[in-house]
């Protein structure tokens, strides 16, 4: 799950007394906004995109007014504003008004882990307010710390004067910075980057650190999320309805990874492990419509679940069904291969029979048992299929499977609809 | 802050300097949660292939037993400090905890090991938070820490693997020594890179599963070091993905041949399938084939096509072309490989089935003989015949039947009762064992066949269930006095026939038992004619044959055990023809593989109780020789349904038409609420008790009496109580007919002042202290609660059943206009629903209201008939616990441990 954001990102903020500017949501109202500006002297209008949408492509989704009227306008562009990025395309849910912050700094902060120093590392700069990455590294301080001890004030201390910054910033950061450790580490975070942090001049002229925006990572594999209360349905724009149900599956034992390709994908692809899970769907392209990785030796109950699932979103479109994967070293193929022929048998028992093709490689624990409980199934529902032995090299066998799809495709099909008795 | 390991790495501790120390013989192993689900598979078979590296395992609560294996035990303690003062040394601990009981295992191991070299942690998902500290306590004690999410480490020269199951459970099959080291970010592609490496006449060294978390302890870097340092390891695989920057400073003094996989991975947003496998723009796949082209000076992807690489080596981006680049590589530094060729990786169907489609060339491989040992098991797999399920232990667990919570609605065999309840009594029946409806001649010969044994005149059960009624006992107790008496000597000879019709055609290609076309004269060549007739004349038998006939059932089976009577001359033996039965039935299940042979051999047996069951529920004094309830016995056989026959027994006559549907509804919503239920839980036990594992010595009459001893006034009889409820407002009304919307009641009157009387009772109640004042049966629910107006689905689905056949019900209504009034009155907050078990009362009701009004039973006949029906319908259910339990179960499955059992002082 991905928050982006100062709506979120101020409630987050708040647990751990981290300032952050003023922020009103999508329903503030227009006396509220107007208070807001009276206060502020101006108001940004920023979009709320659900999940994670970075800093690129954002040019010109963000309002800067400082009259009531204006900022209305705004909000009436900006509300269901597009951001395109990569081809992914996220479209707004509303807009958050956030007071605007008088400052001379703007500060960079990022805490994340580095599979070089194998540590969390922070990024700081006092050049802040851009793309970190259009910056030159002289001017970027990436300073490993030990997680034991956590992020102390003087790791802030040395890589300030490290970068040479203004002596002003390095008292009011090395007192602030050193909080959004304990939002990181203890709230299940995988990354946290707040950019800008605008430093307010306060009473007596000190500066002091407010965010004004906000961008984090929850690890999908760390409970302490949980521990925020964070709604549900924060993150939903990133997950399509099928791939939010297989998540609620989500155990330790077995994989229950998936992502959804191409909706429009004519291969039905069950990978196992994630090795297999890379090369498959690497070498299906836009046939796959999803790529997935069940392996890790799931129960039956697990497997059952995971193919009922796939094949009520995906078989009706799909015109082969893959099993596909290497020689397991511990994943039980008969109980996998037993679930997955039972899910079949009770989908066309429930939706009807589907005009499908089945092409299967694997290897591992039970094999011919598991084949041959697949076998007996498919000879039964009068689908046609080919297994190979795991000696054959996976990408011949993803071949095969997508000169079956072509087939299909030129009225196999409909071939296999009619020996079914069925109407397409 | 660490202490100095290999000089190589000054900033940080590494401990292993070589890939020949990564593997030792002398590394004594401790496994973490041993017993759990995976190490439980993959930890004996790894003791063994490495000739006993493991000296203990921990599992909490378990201190004192031990996993077996073939070359001894591993003994199993609660806790580390518990396997160190036990005497047990060990310098490697292997992690199966759960991922919320990683880190803690591993600091605890770190803390009480004094000698701890290596963890090796195989569990996925542990969160990135736990990793950093396992990074960091691990550096600041000097320990190598391999994973998580890995599959550990192996050496194919010293035949030893070390923590997860590289190789699998054949590890020799992939783990042939040669001269390749491999390194790879997956567990999966470990063993298949050395599987595809054989075909290259390539064996390996040391294969190493690196994990793809985000952090990787022991990364490339530390792993290319003691590579170089190992003389046996000529040459290296990397099996790499993208994310992070681990192989970024690689240098190689020896050819590798690296596998970037994952391109595509770029699109993602967010992690699929290995959790450290998500990139940024300088680290994704095509940034790291650039670091590794670099790395070999080459400028292009091998390919078998494009044979692009140099003597440092090549950059793959397809597993298959993994050993010809090492031959090409190789071959550069004029190195040959370690052995001819094994095998090739061309594809190998090893299953078709084209359907008579009409395909392209290209899609009708030829079959291959698979390698050994797969090709004497596909030779095996012909020969076998049904299904052979997995034992496991099946305490609470079950393969027949499951409640979905959502809904409350329970499945049997994927089938919901509701879906169920549309079905005839004897279709659930053959159902609850077959797991499929039988077709139009299995149930007209299902129906003779149950009717055949139905009449107990003369049998010592019926005697005995007489007995056991009269000394006062409830329905159940008496009917499990009679169907103790159906042993296995009772029908040893229909299971013995059913056994050898399996066996005599099991290979005929038969589809469709009904379809009689088929040419058996080669099986009656060869079948024994004794199992199938007897010596002397049977009457029952010929009249079975004669029913079958007058209601036009056809069976190959049927036909069969005809023709071998026939043929040897002899008298054709009714339990030949209950096993022709039974085996009909089953046949399409048994050859689809959704049933076992054993319980093929069984049903004869399960038919028989049925028959019994129903049968002794009529007092002895309404059967004789020839009728049964007062209906000739050739009746039963040539025209009545089982369905019929069980209404004639609990009410004393055949039902119309609407009765029946009514019966038949009422019978299949009570089959079954899940495994947990108190007559499935006792029928498991029985069964449990027998021990399954030796399915031949289970008792299957003995787990119809652990149905009916864990049925009670409880659990079965409390359907009385809503009936007596429904009694007691109705009694005085002048109610004839139930059915009858003429009935001239005002329900909602009735309705309404009971409610005002229930709110006056319940205010006192409440003001008298009394929490536990009576409450009204079969109203509300807890799942289906909260809304303005609430509906029980199930009971709604009845009721819809009903209304579109035009069928109606007084009693229903009248719970209706009820649950209106308690909401209208204040009683409640809302209006409740009108739960299923009203359903099942206001059923039993109609069924007995007139009999019951014109006093011709009494109110306790009319309890004793409540409770009888409930036992008919929970027959079903219990029939598919039965034989569930028999085919998947364990010996002794069913007992609660001791540390769970709770004394209550």
């Amino acid at each position: 799950m991905q928050v982006t954001g100062m709506l979120w990102g101020s409630k987050l903020l708040k647990y751990v007394g981290f300032p952050t500017s003023e922020v009103l949501g999508p329903e503030a109202t227009g006396e509220q906004v107007k208070d807001l500006i009276d206060r502020c002297g101006r108001v940004f209008i920023k979009p709320i995109f659900k999940g994670g949408v970075g800093k690129k492509g954002k040019l010109g989704l963000m309002g800067n007014c400082t009259n009531l009227a204006d900022a209305m306008k705004e909000k009436e562009r900006l509300y269901f504003a597009e951001h395109i990025q990569n081809n992914n395309v996220s479209k707004a849910e509303g807009v958050t008004f956030e007071g605007g912050v008088p400052a001379e700094y703007e500060i960079y902060f990022s805490i994340s882990d580095s599979t070089e120093f194998r540590a969390p590392v922070i990024t700081l700069t006092h050049h802040g307010g851009v793309d970190i990455e259009e910056l030159p590294p002289e001017k970027i301080a990436v300073i490993p710390f030990d997680p034991l001890t956590g992020l102390k004030g003087f790791v802030i201390s040395n890589a300030l004067h490290k970068l040479g910054a203004p002596k002003e910033l390095i008292s009011p950061l090395v007192q602030n910075l050193p909080k959004l450790w304990d939002l990181y580490h203890n709230y299940g975070m995988a990354t946290l980057e707040i950019n800008p942090i605008r430093m307010m001049p306060g009473k007596n002229g000190r500066l002091i650190p407010v965010a004004c925006d906000f961008k984090c990572a929850f690890d999908g594999d760390d409970p302490s999320v949980a521990r925020l209360g964070l709604p549900d349905d924060l993150d939903t724009s990133s997950y399509s309805d099928f791939e939010q149900e297989v998540n609620q599956l989500r155990t330790y034992q077995g994989q229950s990874d998936v992502y959804v390709i191409n909706d429009q994908g004519t291969i039905a692809a069950m990978t196992f492990g994630g090795g297999a899970n890379a090369l498959v769907t690497e070498l299906l392209g836009d046939s796959a419509n999803l790529s997935s990785d069940f392996g890790g030796n799931p129960p039956y109950e697990k497997m059952h679940d995971i193919s009922r699932i796939v094949y009520k979103y995906w078989l009706e479109q799909s015109n082969v069904l893959f099993i596909i994967g290497g020689k397991a070293n511990n994943t039980d193929i008969y109980e996998t291969f037993r679930a997955m022929a039972d899910a079949l048998r009770d989908h066309f028992n429930k939706y009807g029979p589907t005009p499908l093709y089945v092409v299967v490689g694997r290897g591992g624990p039970n094999l011919i048992r598991g084949l041959g409980y697949l076998r007996d199934t498919l000879d039964s529902l009068g689908i046609p299929y080919q297994m190979f032995g795991y000696d054959s090299a996976m990408s011949e066998v993803v071949n095969y499977a997508q000169a079956a799809d072509e087939w299909m495709k030129k009225g196999g099909r409909e071939q296999i609809a009619k020996k079914l008795g069925i109407t397409e | 802050m660490h202490p100095q390991g290999v000089e190589a790495f000054p900033h940080y501790y590494v401990g292993v300097n070589s890939l020949d120390d990564l593997v030792s013989k002398d590394d004594r192993i401790c496994v973490l949660n041993i017993t759990g689900g995976e190490s439980r598979t993959v930890t004996p078979v790894s003791h063994v292939f490495s000739g006993g590296n493991i000296v203990c395992g921990t599992a909490p609560g378990r201190s004192g037993s031990s996993m077996k294996t073939k070359i001894g035990n591993i003994p199993v303690f609660d806790n580390l400090p518990q396997a160190l003062a036990a005497g047990h040394e060990f310098n490697t601990v292997v992690v199966y905890l759960p991922p919320g009981g990683v880190r803690d295992g591993v600091i605890e191991a770190i803390r009480v090991v004094s000698n701890l070299k290596k963890i090796v942690i195989l569990t996925e998902k542990v969160p990135v938070h736990d990793a950093r500290i396992i990074r960091a306590v691990g550096q600041m004690h000097g320990v190598d820490i391999f994973g998580a999410n890995c599959l550990g480490l192996a050496d194919a020269h010293k035949q030893i693997r070390i923590g997860g199951a590289l190789g699998g459970s054949h590890p020799a099959e992939s783990l042939v020594p040669g001269s390749v080291a491999i390194y790879s970010n997956s567990g999966n592609f470990t063993t298949t890179i050395a599987v595809y490496l054989l075909t290259g006449g390539w064996g390996t060294t040391v294969s190493y599963s690196s994990g793809k978390d985000v952090y990787i302890h022991f990364g490339a870097l530390e792993w290319t070091h003691a590579f170089h340092n190992d003389d046996r390891s000529k040459c290296a695989v990397m099996y790499i993905e993208p994310g992070g920057y681990y192989e970024h400073k690689l240098e190689f003094n020896k050819p590798v041949v690296a596998c970037i996989v994952g391109r595509w991975k770029a699109k993602l947003t967010k992690a699929c399938g290995h959790a450290g496998a998500i990139a940024g723009t300088g680290d994704n796949a095509e940034a790291k084939e650039d670091w590794f082209k670099e790395k070999f000076e080459v400028d292009d992807i091998f390919s078998p096509e494009n044979p692009v690489c140099s003597a440092k080596g090549a950059v793959v981006t397809n597993i298959a072309h993994i050993p010809a680049a090492m031959t090409a590589v190789m071959a550069l530094g004029k190195a040959e490989p370690d052995f001819a060729p094994r095998g090739d990786l061309s594809l190998k169907c090893w299953f078709s089935n084209t359907q008579g489609l009409d395909l392209p060339a290209a899609l009708k491989p030829a079959l291959v003989e698979a390698l050994e040992p797969y090709n004497d098991q596909i030779a095996a797999l012909s020969e076998q015949v049904g299904a052979v399920f997995p034992r496991q232990a099946m305490k609470d667990t079950s393969g027949a039947s499951m409640m979905d919570p959502k809904t409350q609605v329970t499945r049997i065999h994927g089938t919901t009762v509701l879906d169920a309840s549309t079905h005839s009594f004897e279709e659930n029946l053959v159902q609850s064992l077959t797991r499929e409806y039988p077709d139009a001649n299995g149930t007209a010969m299902t129906n003779v066949m149950l009717n055949a044994f139905v009449n107990q005149a003369g049998k010592v059960g019926l005697a005995a269930a007489d007995a056991a009624r009269e000394a006062g006992n409830s329905p159940n107790t008496s009917l499990s006095s009679a169907v103790a008496l159906v042993g296995p000597n009772q029908v040893a000879n229909a299971r013995t026939a059913a056994a050898a019709l399996v066996e005599l055609f099991k290979k005929s290609g038969i589809e469709d038992a009904s379809d009689t076309r088929y040419d058996f004269s080669s099986q009656v060549a060869e079948a024994d004619a004794s199992l199938f007739t007897m010596g002397e004349p049977c009457a029952l038998s010929d009249n079975i044959a004669a029913a079958f006939e007058a209601r036009g059932a056809n069976s190959i089976f049927v036909n069969f055990v005809k023709a071998v009577a026939e043929k040897a001359g002899a008298q054709l033996s009714a339990a030949a023809l209950m096993a022709a039965t039974t085996t009909h039935v089953a046949w399409k299940a048994l050859m689809r593989k959704r049933i076992s042979a054993i319980t093929v051999r069984n049903i004869p047996w399960h038919f028989k109780i049925f028959s019994t069951l129903v049968g002794s529920a009529a007092a002895g004094d309404q059967q004789s020789a020839d009728t049964f309830c007062g209906v000739a016995n050739s009746d039963l056989l040539n025209s009545w349904s089982f369905s019929e026959t069980a209404h004639l027994a609990l009410l004393g006559k055949r039902p119309n038409e609407e009765e029946l549907y009514s019966f038949s509804v009422l019978l299949g919503l009570i089959i079954t609420n899940g495994p947990g239920t108190i007559s499935a839980q006792g029928a498991k036990g029985a069964v449990s008790a027998d021990g399954p594992e030796v399915p031949e010595r289970i008792q299957i009459n003995k787990g119809y009496i652990g149905f009916l001893t864990h049925t009670g006034y409880a659990h079965g009889g409390n359907g009385y109580e809503a009936i007596s409820f429904l009694v007691d407002r109705f009694k005085d009304s002048g109610l004839t007919d139930p059915g009858s919307k003429d009935h001239g009641l005002d329900l909602k009157a009735m309705a309404t002042t009971y409610a005002k009387e229930y709110l006056a009772y319940k205010i006192k109640a409440k003001a008298a202290g009394n929490i536990g004042y009576a409450k009204i049966p079969c109203t509300g629910h807890p799942v289906f609660k909260g809304e303005a107006v609430n509906y029980d689905p199930r009971e709604a689905f009845v009721g819809k059943l009903f209304e579109e056949r035009g069928d109606y019900n007084v009693f229903h209504e009248f719970y209706k206009e009820l649950v209106q009034s308690l909401f209208d009155t204040g009683v409640t907050k809302n209006v409740f629903c009108v739960n299923v078990d009203a359903v099942i009362a206001v059923l039993l009701l109609k069924m007995l209201w007139q009999p019951y009004a014109e006093g011709k039973i009494s109110d306790n006949t009319m309890e004793s008939a409540a409770f009888t029906t409930f036992l008919f319908g929970r027959m079903i259910g219990s029939a598919a616990e039965i034989d569930d339990h028999t085919n998947r179960g364990k010996n002794m499955d069913t007992r609660t441990a001791a540390s769970k059992c709770k004394y209550a002082g």
